[in-house]
């Protein structure tokens, strides 16, 4: 009997392909922006993970605060600068982190008749391996750069295109400004992260720039590994206090967990998900309107019908399961098509997210089973739960007054 | 007895009004009966029948079908009752598009839980006897009035019922067509088939061999024809 009424529930929907083709519509649309979404918000964590990663991981980012002019003021002929010192005493006050000092000046390159004006960045060696950022060929910075202030520069990827083409710049001579260095190696590509572009890098020892460039001690800021993931906010806080102690007292300083900015851009990934989910929900929720629509269009068109099968015999049950599984066909056969729609879609919008979106050259969707499981199954609870109310209501018709139902 | 109806009212509420349909009907049926009940439109012949087809309930009274008191009766039972003891035969025929004459006749089988060669056996033998051994796998909209009407009736004796109710069954069709189709009752009459029949055309319930007329709810005559006529025309 299950069979038949099942086979039943086919012909009427087959029967009627244009009106069940359009119901389905929803469904499928429903499901498929599920899907999409998901895959979409997923690829972007994915891709964040990723580029945290290559910026290097358990970080802490140490910057001089800007005072006011009445701190300025108050705190005049105090210490209140951040120096090349103060990465010192770190390093020795702290010997299992990892700090590289940075030092950033603005200047111009120049090798035969090409020239580039740009930034150029001091630094330790500690800088590449933090930073999980090396030299495709030659070397980077070493110690003995930093303490002969050997004027050696490694160049980022397109800045050694510019300056000398396809041929090896390896050992060539390059002047900074009025200085003369050589190049000492030449940086792995690595693209922009975050609106930095590492391959137009000019790394120079950061002793070699404060002493021909800088004139000063000065630096523009750190950036600290801690090797225990666990103990970056204690490390955080130890290590303010510490720089506040070498300022005299004044708190001139910017520590930034990596982990904060990470929980940022997670909240506002999170926000995106709530979002879209919230759309595709909403989508899906029409979907299952549709249904009921067409449901109780169906009751009503059939209600002679439902008068006839219950005069020669059939149950209340009966009933609702023929329209039941009108309902959940629909939802099924346009879940798994809104699955195969979704998938598509979240591929070819991660395509063009990943070209459309500076470094997001290696962004793509993520479909993730979970996602799919979750968007039929919803699919198909709408379908049976909006296919229940018109089916109860011809289930309950009084047979003498559906058959005259004109 | 198969039809026993003591005191039978039905009331229908209008907005506020209440509309008497049937007004303190009783009236007893043996097997074997076939019993026409005639009556103007709006006569009640029609809530009548929905009474004895166990489609609607009586407002007040007793209704007793071969031995239930149906009117006590939960829904689940009234539709097995409906389902095994009666076959109806509607004015309209009521055939399910989409569906070939077998399958028609098969849906009460289908409903009473037969096998499915069953059904298909059954459904063949009795498409047979009314004539349409050649149109089986018809369609119902590729089949004249008539022969609807023919499968209407084999569909009503899918379950071997106890009681035939026939509400206009000549009424949509040609004199001809509805003269077969008469033929036909009184042939399952003289094989002991109980028929009620609703009509308001007097020469067809002369086919019958009782007469109950009905008028403004009541029953108003109740005639035994010693013998019945030959089909009319």
């Amino acid at each position: 009997m299950l069979r038949s009424i099942f086979l039943d529930a086919l012909k009427n929907l087959s029967g009627n392909a244009l009106r069940s083709g359009l119901t389905m519509l929803g469904v499928i649309i429903g499901v498929a922006a599920v899907i999409t979404m998901i895959a979409i918000v997923e690829g972007g964590q994915v891709w964040l993970v990723n580029s945290l990663e290559r910026m290097g991981t358990n970080l802490l980012f140490v910057w001089k605060k800007r005072l006011t002019v009445e701190e300025r003021q108050l705190f005049a002929g105090r210490n209140t600068e951040l120096r090349y010192d103060d990465a010192l005493a770190i390093q020795t006050r702290f010997p299992d982190l990892v700090v590289a000092p940075i030092l950033e000046l603005d200047g111009q390159l120049k090798a035969g008749d090409r020239d580039y004006s740009g930034r150029i960045t001091g630094t330790s060696p500690e800088y590449s391996q933090i930073r999980n950022f090396r030299p495709e060929s030659g070397q980077f910075v070493s110690s003995i750069d930093i303490k002969e202030w050997n004027r050696s520069v490694v160049l980022g990827h397109t800045i050694a295109e510019v300056l000398f083409g396809s041929q090896s710049a390896i050992g060539e001579g390059v002047k900074i400004g009025d200085q003369r260095f050589t190049v000492k190696g030449i940086m792995e590509p690595k693209g922009e992260i975050y609106g930095h572009d590492y391959d137009e890098m000019v790394i120079i020892p950061i002793s070699t720039g404060l002493r021909f460039f800088q004139g000063s001690d000065k630096i523009r800021s750190m950036i600290i590994h801690v090797p225990d993931r666990q103990r970056m906010d204690e490390i955080s806080q130890a290590l303010h206090q510490f720089l506040v102690q070498r300022h005299e007292g004044v708190d001139d300083i910017h520590i930034r967990n990596q982990g904060e900015f990470l929980s940022a851009v997670d909240q506002t990934l999170l926000t995106f998900r709530l979002v879209l989910g919230g759309i595709a929900v909403i989508a899906l929720l029409v979907g299952g309107i549709g249904i009921m629509n067409i449901m109780l269009v169906t009751v009503t068109e059939r209600t002679r019908e439902i008068g006839l099968r219950k005069a020669i015999g059939a149950r209340r049950q009966d009933i609702l399961l023929q329209f039941l599984i009108e309902s959940t066909t629909i939802s099924v056969i346009g879940g798994a098509i809104g699955i195969f729609v979704g998938i598509l879609a979240a591929y070819g919008i991660g395509d063009i997210v990943a070209r459309a979106m500076p470094g997001g050259g290696d962004w793509g969707a993520v479909v993730q089973p979970t996602a799919i499981a979750i968007a039929f199954a919803f699919a198909v609870v709408v379908g049976v739960g909006f296919g229940l109310f018109p089916a109860m209501k011809a289930s309950k018709l009084e047979p003498a007054e559906a058959l005259r139902y004109q | 007895m198969l039809i026993d109806l003591n005191h039978i009212f039905k009331i229908y509420q209008a907005g506020h009004v209440e509309v008497p349909a049937l007004i303190n009907i009783t009236l007893q049926i043996n097997k074997g009966e076939f019993v026409a009940i005639i009556g103007q439109s709006g006569s009640g012949k029609t809530t009548l029948l929905d009474i004895i087809g166990c489609l609607s309930r009586p407002t007040n009274g007793e209704y007793w079908l071969d031995g239930d008191l149906v009117n006590t009766l939960p829904d689940s039972r009234l539709t097995g009752i409906r389902n095994k003891k009666i076959g109806f035969i509607f004015q309209t025929f009521h055939l399910l598009p989409r569906k070939t004459a077998l399958e028609n006749v098969q849906l009460p089988l289908m409903y009473a839980g037969a096998s499915r060669t069953v059904q298909h056996d059954i459904a063949q033998t009795l498409l047979t006897k009314v004539g349409l051994q050649d149109r089986l796998r018809h369609y119902s909209n590729q089949l004249s009035g008539g022969q609807q009407q023919r499968v209407a009736i084999a569909r009503a004796l899918a379950n071997s019922p106890a009681l035939l109710l026939a509400d206009e069954p000549t009424g949509n069709l040609d004199s001809q067509s509805g003269k077969d189709i008469l033929a036909l009752f009184e042939q399952l009459h003289r094989h002991g088939q109980t028929i009620v029949m609703i009509t308001h055309d007097p020469l067809i319930a002369q086919q019958a061999e009782r007469r109950v007329t009905l008028a403004d709810g009541r029953v108003v005559a109740d005639e035994y024809m010693h013998q019945s006529l030959p089909v009319p025309g």
